[in-house]
């Protein structure tokens, strides 16, 4: 509750600054003014569209995090509410800190190519926006997560004498792979256009870098396939299971499933904070390992209450 | 997939592979339409040849347990059907007894006892 206090607070005073400061200086600026800088001011907007351009994209933001904080689940987890103070303070600081810069840069300029903006003052934004955000996802994160209720026993599988038991599931998420196959063929297109020099090198250049990354990230991380054996949990990444990550049963030390949401680790696909690595490719059941050290493994993947059941029983199995 | 394999089981292997599958999916782990990990992953997992393993997803798809569909993969078809659930259940049962010194007989006797 607090927390949607406070951020709703947080809004009104950005907005209120991003408002009332062009406002108010408004007879001691050019019209228009400059709004864009390469080594001197190169573009230039008018007051209402300076206004526009400042104000708008914050307030969606914000209504947006503030709709996800009343109505998603986005709030419930710790690394979720560290994302969310995290992107609402860096924005709203970004956005201010742009605003402030401008003005500065235009105040008593007879005309907009006048105003100057040194580069310095640029770095200095992004970096007070950039650790102010730091800053308040670390404040904003709250306690810990609970764990789950002492009383719900991580499930087991009874193991026979004589039986070999194995589990294995495979996840996919369509819209990855989808953008991997995008990706690809842009790949090849840029580059095939590119070999024959129909296009400027610098958009061939970025759109070739774009759609590589696009692809290859893809490619490790639009779907992921999980065995466990007697020797271990091996993870799979990809469409193509390569490469592969073993997990010995003797790091683990109990295994169980949860349902987790993108929203609760910070996106899709393979994400990681200190301490807790996800690769999170849909929302629902999860497979979670804790291990000795401390640290958890989440993946999201079917049927994962018999993969933590087998896992389980092979643990207890090892020490035995 | 869960899949269970009895080191003792003298029967071909793609018969166990398509009795464990059978399990698997008479547990509850998939209902009909869910897919199933594909041929090579199971084979993977298990740690045998392929092959052997598409014998046994073919033997269920004759059983009408599974569906085979080009660009979909491998699918449940339907329900298991009951006595094909109790059969695979019993033929386990005896097994078990079998290592315990029971015959067949005495495990007939053991089940006329329950009530």
């Amino acid at each position: 509750m607090t927390t949607r206090i406070v951020g709703t607070v947080w809004g009104l005073i950005i907005t209120a600054v991003l408002v009332t400061v062009p406002l108010s200086f408004r007879d001691r600026l050019p019209d228009p003014l400059a709004t864009h800088w390469s080594d001197r001011a190169d573009r230039s907007s008018s007051f209402t569209q300076f206004m526009l351009m400042a104000v708008l994209p914050w307030v969606v933001t914000w209504a947006v995090m503030v709709g996800m904080a009343l109505h998603g689940r986005m709030l419930r987890r710790r690394l979720s509410r560290g994302y969310w103070w995290g992107f609402l303070v860096g924005v709203g600081l970004f956005a201010v800190g742009i605003t402030l810069t401008t003005v500065y840069a235009n105040l008593d300029r007879p005309v907009w190519t006048e105003a100057e903006l040194p580069a310095w003052i640029v770095l200095a934004v992004v970096v007070a926006a950039a650790s102010g955000g730091l800053a308040a996802g670390f404040l904003g994160r709250g306690e810990p997560d609970q764990p789950p209720p002492a009383g719900e026993a991580p499930p087991k599988l009874r193991l026979r004498a004589g039986q070999r038991s194995v589990w294995v599931s495979r996840v996919s998420n369509p819209w990855l792979l989808a953008m991997t196959v995008v990706g690809g063929a842009t790949f090849i297109v840029a580059a095939g256009v590119a070999f024959i020099g129909a296009t400027p090198d610098t958009v061939w250049g970025s759109l070739l870098f774009a759609s590589a990354v696009v692809f290859v990230s893809g490619l490790f991380t639009s779907a992921a396939i999980v065995r466990v054996t007697d020797d271990g949990l091996a993870l799979g990444f990809g469409p193509f299971g390569w490469p592969v990550r073993r997990i010995r049963l003797s790091k683990i030390e109990k295994a169980w499933s949860e349902v987790r949401y993108p929203s609760q680790v910070g996106g899709w696909g393979i994400r990681g904070v200190p301490g807790m690595a996800a690769i999170m490719l849909r929302g629902g059941d999860c497979l979670v390992l804790r291990y000795h050290s401390g640290g958890q493994l989440l993946i999201s993947v079917d049927d994962a209450r018999r993969g933590a059941s087998l896992i389980n029983a092979l643990i207890e199995e090892k020490v035995a | 997939m869960l899949l269970t394999l009895d080191l003792n089981d003298a029967r071909p292997l793609h018969e166990q592979v398509a009795g464990a599958i059978r399990r698997a999916i008479g547990d509850g782990s998939y209902a009909p339409g869910d897919r199933l990990p594909s041929a090579r992953d199971l084979a993977d997992v298990l740690g045998i040849n392929a092959n052997t393993v598409l014998r046994a997803l073919r033997d269920l798809r004759d059983e009408g347990l599974l569906e085979f569909r080009r660009g979909r993969g491998i699918s449940v078809a339907g329900q298991l059907d009951g006595r094909a659930l109790l059969v695979q259940r019993a033929r386990e049962l005896l097994e078990e007894a079998r290592r315990y010194g029971y015959r067949r007989d005495d495990l007939i006797a053991i089940l006329e006892e329950l009530p």
